[in-house]
């Protein structure tokens, strides 16, 4: 009785590690920081770009590090002990824990919805990424002073912007350092409100009220998920707000972004050109451009705004209603 | 397997040197340090800071991060004895100080160890026989050396009165030890082991980011807790092995966790789960065992 309890249990273990070993054409990682709409847009899309283009045998390995840095390192040396033939990571940290487990490997790196992957290290430079072997990829760098230039359009009367961020957030504070250097140039003077959890984003968004003529909020993970506390406080303020992600535009005044599913697609479009034999260092990293304004005129009537002409011409959907109308 | 075997070996006793500075405060000294959540961020950020700023050797800054965060715990042990705070309030206080101070210290939320030469990538090239586990060898003999240490600390004069501290407070004032000095004491050392692990950490994960000691407290303890369940002594060199066991357990556990959760249809995001599910049963199944003995040698 005792070895029959043996080797079942032993059966069991094989049976595992068999199921570990299956055999699909192809074996592409793809990890992400934490879920959230964006960054689980990028995932589906990435895997949508693949099978639309032929690539239909392919065992993906998804991990989610709930936000534990120490997780992505585990997630990305999991993905090594399975051979994964490509690696793709979204967000900064992911991308750093890849790095550094795939480093000196041939495996192909793509990062993606980094930022800022220069400073991160992750490539020598934007134009240039033959210097560290296998990594290269698509940032989500935003275009800071276009927005804040979006804002005087909306009104001339908007002087002073307040910013609620993360500090904690390495790409927040990239951003919000190029929004603090480009508003003097444009004669506007940015306040801001930092809070380090989600739970305290109500709180800073709320302590800028009477202080600004208009809220902005850039692609910062932790605000992105309290992003209705920012809308309120704007709505009390009576003041617009902008976000710099297409996703949230219920959540927001108007918005002007990247749709996320179209950077997964700009990632797939990597990852194909990696399968197809280029190699990924030869492939410069891919700043993502096609930003695209939308507004949501259910949050204006709230505070009385009427777009300018010029600004509604911009547009590239409207949020009326509750519902998106593209043009 | 073998790989996957290596890394969760490699990081479980890199944070079992966090898991020695837990249970240094939490079981010798009867004292709750919610400080290290904090203090781990500390050793990481100094350590980060002169390795991609001032060129300090990936070595020296593993001591110089130890006294980083043995002055972290010492603002908590003074917060606690010269202020009259209570310990578990002393600690968070000190941890929220130590979020400004730490990005002050970083100057930015994330450090890239990416392009610097880390203990790790030290170690890759200069063991490089030892291939596979070369870092695993450097961690553990690493380890090895922190416990031992620990282990002699905790039997001289000195650690005795540190471990009365703890026991009986009123006994060992009555023996004229000032336990005021022996908390901070306590709580120094403790926090200098976190710091030191979090400076291995952030090299061996090739960056600091002040996120990554979110939940420290929560790994340290559980890797005294299980340890201390399944070794039961009171024999320091018993207890310091067994902490070290339960971070290698609960590494281990997340490592499968994360691996084999989908054969059984959990999705990525019942990771934790997983992971609490298995330290459950590492926690049960000894003493189911040992009940079945019983049973049997009572027949």
């Amino acid at each position: 009785m005792k070895h029959v309890r043996t080797i079942l249990v032993a059966g069991l273990v094989i049976a595992a590690l068999a199921v570990g070993a299956s055999a699909a054409e192809l074996k592409i990682g793809i990890s992400k920081i934490v879920a959230h709409p964006a960054l689980d847009a990028v995932e589906q899309a990435v895997m949508d770009t693949l099978a639309a283009a032929g690539y239909t045998d392919v065992e993906y390995l998804l991990g989610d590090a709930q936000g534990d840095f120490n997780v992505a390192i585990t997630i990305a040396q999991n993905f090594q002990a399975q051979n994964a033939d490509l690696v793709v990571a979204i967000a900064t940290p992911t991308a750093l824990a890849a790095a550094q487990v795939y480093e000196g490997s041939d495996v192909p790196l793509v990062f993606a919805a980094v930022t800022d992957p220069v400073s991160a290290g992750l490539i020598p430079s934007a134009t240039d990424p033959s210097g560290y072997g296998n990594i290269t990829g698509v940032s989500d760098l935003i275009p800071v002073s276009s927005h804040l230039a979006l804002l005087q359009e909306v009104s001339s009367d908007i002087t002073k912007i307040g910013l609620v961020y993360n500090p904690g957030e390495e790409n927040s504070a990239v951003l919000t350092d190029m929004a603090l250097a480009a508003a003097p140039g444009l004669g506007l003077e940015i306040i801001t409100a930092s809070a380090d959890s989600t739970a305290n984003v109500p709180l800073a968004a709320q302590s800028l009220i009477g202080r600004v003529d208009a809220y902005y909020v850039t692609t910062d993970n932790t605000v992105v998920s309290a992003i209705d506390s920012v809308l309120s406080a704007s709505a009390d303020a009576g003041v617009p707000f902008l976000m710099a992600d297409s996703t949230s535009l219920p959540s927001a005044t108007l918005t002007a972004g990247f749709d996320y599913y179209v950077h997964g697609q700009a990632v797939g479009d990597v990852v194909l050109q990696i399968l197809g034999g280029a190699a990924p260092n030869t492939i410069p990293a891919v700043y993502q451009a096609d930003a695209e304004v939308k507004l949501n005129l259910d949050a204006a009537a709230l505070i009385g705004l009427e777009f300018p002409q010029s600004i509604i011409d911009q547009a590239a959907a409207i949020y009326y209603g509750g519902i998106e109308f593209s043009k | 397997m073998a790989t996957l075997l290596v890394h969760a070996i490699e990081q479980g006793l890199a944070f079992g040197i966090a898991s020695l500075g837990v249970f240094l405060t939490y079981r010798i000294l009867k004292f709750p340090d919610l400080t290290v959540d904090g203090s781990f961020v500390t050793g990481a950020a100094i350590a980060s800071l002169l390795l991609v700023n001032h060129g300090f050797d990936p070595f020296t800054v593993l001591l110089i991060a130890f006294a980083a965060g043995g002055l972290a715990g010492v603002i908590t042990g003074l917060l606690n004895t010269a202020l009259g705070i209570t310990n578990l309030l002393s600690g968070v206080l000190t941890m929220i100080m130590l979020y400004s101070i730490n990005l002050r210290i970083m100057g930015r939320p994330n450090l890239s160890l990416l392009r610097v030469d880390t203990a790790t990538r030290v170690i890759e090239r200069v063991w490089e026989p030892l291939g596979v586990v070369s870092v695993l060898v450097f961690i553990a003999l690493l380890t090895l050396l922190v416990k031992l240490l620990v282990d002699a600390f905790l039997k001289t004069e000195l650690g005795f009165a540190l471990r009365a501290t703890g026991d009986s407070e009123q006994m060992i004032t009555a023996q004229g030890v000032n336990t005021k000095t022996m908390k901070v004491l306590g709580l120094a050392l403790s926090n200098g082991l976190v710091a030191l692990s979090g400076a291995l950490v952030a090299q061996y994960s090739g960056f600091a980011d002040i996120g990554m000691g979110i939940g420290m407290i929560v790994t340290g303890l559980a890797a005294v807790i299980i340890g201390g369940t399944l070794i039961r002594s009171t024999r320091v060199g018993w207890m310091t092995t067994s902490v070290l066991v339960g971070s290698l357990i609960y590494r281990i556990a997340i490592t499968l966790a994360l691996r084999y959760g989908h054969v059984v249809g959990f999705q990525a995001s019942d990771l934790k789960l997983i992971t609490a599910i298995l330290v459950v049963l590492a926690l049960v199944l000894p003493r189911l065992r040992e009940q079945r003995l019983k049973k049997v040698s009572a027949c």
